[in-house]
């Protein structure tokens, strides 16, 4: 388990999706790349009904990284948010609460598509698809050996410029550069990049990104390498319950 | 010690006149010999006993000039041969003092054919060694005392990096060495001298009892394959304490393994690996296939 960076990919123009994978894909075999398979995340948001009080949504992703769990996001409408890591009973518990949550069917999102090895970075070339419409291309590097984000950071910038060609920005990606909340409530010096990377930022990354899909429904992807300020500040938003992380 | 030996010399001597005397006695005297011969026999016999007591008595002085050795002697762990039980295993210890005056022996052997081949200007290889230097005990390598090895590991301060210090072969060492959120290495000691070295990810488990499975990640077997050349490199059986500092210091260099880029060709990941090796004399990161060109 190591640290993970999911970056839309901007689709060059004139080109289609499938086209822009398969460029990747060639890219990535002729650096010496091991094709290992097929991945997936999806997700589904579910809303509480209306008698219940305030709005709250539950999030439900899954990782095929990690195939024996289920990870949901509680969002309770005020802006915090409560991670759980469960098995996969949890999805036949979320079907038994539909008196409470509904599921926005239309909503259901994912990304999926091939998985890669090189040394010991894992990629992975999603196409995100939302009700069967295509939606963009997320890209998810994992370095695997380095638990802390600015340890190895540059080798992942290094290896993602390698293979995209294009030059990625400096700075750490939004998700990790944002504050991090004690148990206290105070801001702490040190933010995202230097804390212990754990699955549940990879899912809250994979969260962030399909709700800016879902937030523009039609045009394709803009977003740029280190995720849009429109994410950053959702997210930011979100952190207040980010420490109180599964362990 | 030249006291003990000639105390022991004294001793072999009085045991053969004690022995010639009875030897005397035994032989008896003829009975149809005359009176003088039997004089000559008390008379001899006399000579013989005053013999007998003027060495007991120079045992017993040289016994009394003997000091009790201040310290008593160290004999490290083959003291615990004394408590073995087995039969077959009880002559053990005779046979480790031959080995020791054996090895001893080698030692003065090869230092005289040294000194001799020294003469011989005509050198092929640049092994040097001083004439000065002194000859060291063979015990200060693999048969330190534990106190030691604790004192010296406490003495090795590195930032960032914690060491946990276990026992589970006997008296020998195994230091888990975790640096910074970067790696885990175990450090099998034989004294103070490394015998191996396993390396893994900060997030894999570091078991001392299973020392010997690789880590999951390239990068760290890598790691491990050059711990090993350091290993060989930093020993050193004479200065055994700098040996393990040094190689602790170069160890250490690891924490900034994802951070450093390859000091020949400046860039981070080279097939799929950052610069895994390290420096010996610099501790400047290189990939492993930039080292040598
Ligand atoms: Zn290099």
């Amino acid at each position: 388990m190591g640290v993970t960076v999911l970056l839309p990919y901007q689709i060059p123009e004139g080109k289609t999706g499938a086209q822009a994978i398969d460029y990747l894909t060639k890219r990535l075999l002729a650096l010496g790349a091991i094709h290992t398979g097929q991945f997936l995340v999806d997700c589904e948001t579910y809303i509480s009904t209306p008698q219940h009080g305030p709005a709250k949504t539950v999030h439900v992703l899954h990782d095929s990284e990690y195939p024996a769990s289920t990870f949901s996001i509680l969002d309770n409408g005020a802006g915090k948010q409560i991670p759980l890591v469960a098995d996969n009973l949890f999805d036949l518990l979320m079907l038994k609460m539909t008196s409470v949550y509904t599921s926005k069917k239309q909503t259901k999102i994912e990304s999926k598509g091939a998985r890669f090895e090189y040394g010991d970075f894992l990629i992975k070339l999603g196409s995100v698809t939302m009700m069967e419409n295509f939606k963009g291309i997320l890209i998810e590097i994992e370095y695997r050996p380095c638990v802390v984000l600015s340890y190895c950071w540059e080798m992942i910038r290094e290896t993602l410029q390698g293979f995209l060609g294009m030059p990625i920005a400096k700075e750490y990606p939004a998700y990790f550069s944002q504050q991090i909340m004690n148990t206290m409530g105070q801001q702490q010096i040190h933010t995202k990049q230097n804390e212990v990377y754990e699955p549940i930022d990879t899912i809250n990354q994979y969260l962030e990104s399909f709700t800016n899909y879902r937030k523009q429904n039609v045009l394709p992807v803009a977003g740029g390498a280190t995720g849009g300020a429109s994410s950053a500040q959702n997210a930011a938003a979100n952190m207040q319950g980010g420490n109180q992380r599964m362990r | 010690m030249e006291k003990l030996n000639s105390t022991l010399g004294a001793v072999r001597s009085l045991r053969s006149s004690v022995r010639q005397c009875f030897e005397q006695l035994a032989d008896g005297t003829n009975a149809e010999l005359a009176e003088d011969s039997r004089t000559k026999f008390l008379l001899k016999f006399q000579e013989n006993f005053n013999n007998m007591n003027a060495q007991l008595r120079e045992v017993e002085s040289l016994i009394n000039g003997l000091q009790a050795p201040q310290t008593p002697y160290c004999l490290g762990q083959t003291t615990y041969l004394a408590q073995e039980t087995a039969p077959e295993r009880q002559a053990l210890y005779s046979q480790l003092v031959n080995s020791y005056k054996w090895i001893d022996k080698v030692h003065d052997h090869s230092f005289l054919a040294f000194n001799n081949l020294n003469q011989n200007n005509l050198r092929r290889s640049y092994v040097y060694c001083s004439q000065k230097r002194v000859r060291i005990p063979f015990t200060s390598c693999n048969n330190f005392d534990p106190d030691h090895t604790d004192k010296l590991l406490s003495e090795i301060n590195l930032p960032l990096t914690s060491y946990q210090v276990c026992r589970p072969f006997g008296s020998n060492v195994v230091v888990i060495v975790t640096i910074s959120r970067v790696l885990k290495a175990a450090i099998v000691c034989k004294g103070v001298l490394i015998e191996w070295v396993t390396v893994k990810g900060f997030d894999e488990t570091l078991d001392p009892d299973d020392l010997w499975a690789e880590s999951r990640y390239e990068v760290f077997r890598k790691v491990q394959e050059h711990t090993h050349i350091a290993m060989l490199h930093f020993f050193s059986p004479t200065l055994p304490d700098l040996a393990i500092k040094s190689y602790m210091t170069w160890l250490h260099s690891y924490s900034k393994l994802f951070l450093e880029a390859c000091k020949r060709c400046g860039k981070f990941v080279s097939n799929g690996l950052p610069p895994t090796w390290r420096d010996l004399r610099t501790l400047e990161p290189f990939h492993e296939e930039c080292r040598n060109c």
